[in-house]
């Protein structure tokens, strides 16, 4: 009987963490935009950071890296653009202000269109451990083979939770750092307190804490929408820099939800000004590094 | 994991592995370098997909193949679920002044996004330029307004 040469897992699985890394040698700076509570308006944010970013004169792009939720394409005005894959790579889609998107909802043709894995052994068996890996190796493929170009800042929208960012620090370990977003509620800072000390404890450099929702703003009058919210001291209680508060405008939402971040046509509003002053902080940080 | 030969003391050397018709499992076949015994074990089908989902080629699959097409994992993940996945096709078409001059009237933070969108629409229409009127034409195609 002769001798089959073995497949080589390993070497397969090193050539992937290969693969991800020459990918994103072209790309200045790779920041997750995380918080562990969802709900925080973390997408929204993320997609208004883009932009802000992009006004200034920066080529970015946005990896949606919330699978179940993804909504980074619409946010950005990119849906519908299906991913055309080459051999160099996947295009990702172009969303206002140039920016470049990938995100599972390209992948799907309708809105109805559940994210749903075909099985290939058909098994009910050892579902959830088979799931947690194939997503994971989802996040590694989007990492790998979308064909970014040059970027100066990929951002990252990462998903509820604090597993995935885990995963993301595996895969991307020379990662910028993590900006950690909250609201001024006692359970979201429960909640994003743990997400801190998880992302701590995987030896991430967490970049700020931003307090979105800070308020509830009418022109240019803010008030509050949450008493107790008290983002600076309990940035200080975590440890992290506080990067500053972007107050809630109902026209955010709208014109978020149309795919133009709200940043775009408002930068002269209290929220649009916040959005604007994050942007020239991170990169302030991200130049410091 | 090693197999020893229990009569000869020897590590057993892999020889082959078959997949099973149905993708879950795996046959891998090991011999004895002594006294030639075969034996042979059958992964169990849940274990040989979680190590599938790790993103690589195992059995015969793996053998000689080339590196995975881009996002293939998904792909396959997704089939017969609506993934939307094209290859692009022929030559970029190229944009004349007129054209030109009508996307330099959207908004700037639009442009791009429009161009791109166009040009996708006129490359796989075979189209080999965009004009005004193809603009027309893609604008109605794709549902776009005001562009």
């Amino acid at each position: 009987m002769s001798k089959s040469p073995q497949p080589d897992v390993l070497g397969q699985v090193l050539a992937q963490r290969e693969a991800v890394a020459a990918r994103l040698a072209q790309i200045k700076h790779v920041v997750a935009v995380m918080s562990g509570k969802g709900g925080v308006g973390k997408s929204a944010l993320t997609a208004n950071l883009a932009a802000a970013l992009a006004m200034q004169g920066r080529t970015v792009g946005v990896l949606d890296a919330d699978l179940h939720g993804a909504s980074a394409a619409a946010m950005l005005g990119a849906r519908g653009q299906p991913v055309v894959v080459n051999p160099e790579g996947a295009r990702p889609a172009v969303g206002v202000a140039d920016i470049r998107v990938m995100s599972m909802d390209l992948f799907l043709t309708g809105d109805d269109s559940p994210v749903t894995w075909h099985h290939p052994g058909g098994l009910a068996a050892d579902t959830f451990v088979w799931r947690g890996t194939m997503e994971a190796n989802i996040l590694r493929e989007f990492l790998a083979d979308t064909a970014w170009g040059r970027l100066d800042n990929l951002l990252i929208d990462m998903p509820p939770g604090a597993d995935r960012f885990e995963t993301l620090l595996r895969l991307v370990p020379n990662l910028s750092g993590a900006l950690v977003v909250t609201i001024p509620s006692q359970v979201s800072h429960l909640v994003v307190r743990r997400a801190i000390a998880a992302a701590r404890q995987s030896g991430a450099r967490l970049l700020g804490l931003v307090e979105n929702m800070a308020g509830l703003t009418d022109g240019e009058v803010t008030r509050e929408l949450f008493p107790d919210g008290q983002g600076p001291a309990f940035a200080a209680e975590v440890g992290m820099p506080y990067l500053g508060r972007v107050p809630f405008d109902p026209e955010l939402a709208r014109t978020t939800d149309a795919g133009r971040p709200f940043v775009l046509e408002h930068s002269d509003t209290p929220a649009g000004r916040a959005i604007l002053s994050l942007a020239e902080t991170l990169e302030k940080i991200l130049e410091q590094k | 994991m090693k197999f020893i030969c229990n009569d000869c003391q020897e590590v057993m050397a892999f020889v082959d592995n078959t997949p099973a018709t149905d993708g879950g499992s795996l046959t891998i076949s090991y011999t004895c370098p002594a006294c030639g015994r075969t034996i042979s074990m059958v992964t169990n089908p849940g274990e040989t997909q979680v190590v599938r989902s790790l993103g690589v080629t195992i059995g015969h699959e793996a053998l000689g193949s080339a590196s995975p097409a881009p996002m293939a994992m998904i792909r396959e993940a997704l089939a017969g679920q609506d993934a939307t996945t094209t290859a692009a096709t022929g030559p970029e078409p190229v944009w004349t002044e007129a054209a030109l001059k009508r996307l330099s009237a959207a908004p700037s933070f639009v442009q791009g996004m429009v161009h791109r969108l166009y040009t996708d629409y006129a490359q796989q229409k075979g189209y080999t330029e965009i004009t005004p009127a193809i603009m027309n034409e893609a604008r109605d195609a794709l549902g776009m307004t005001g562009m």
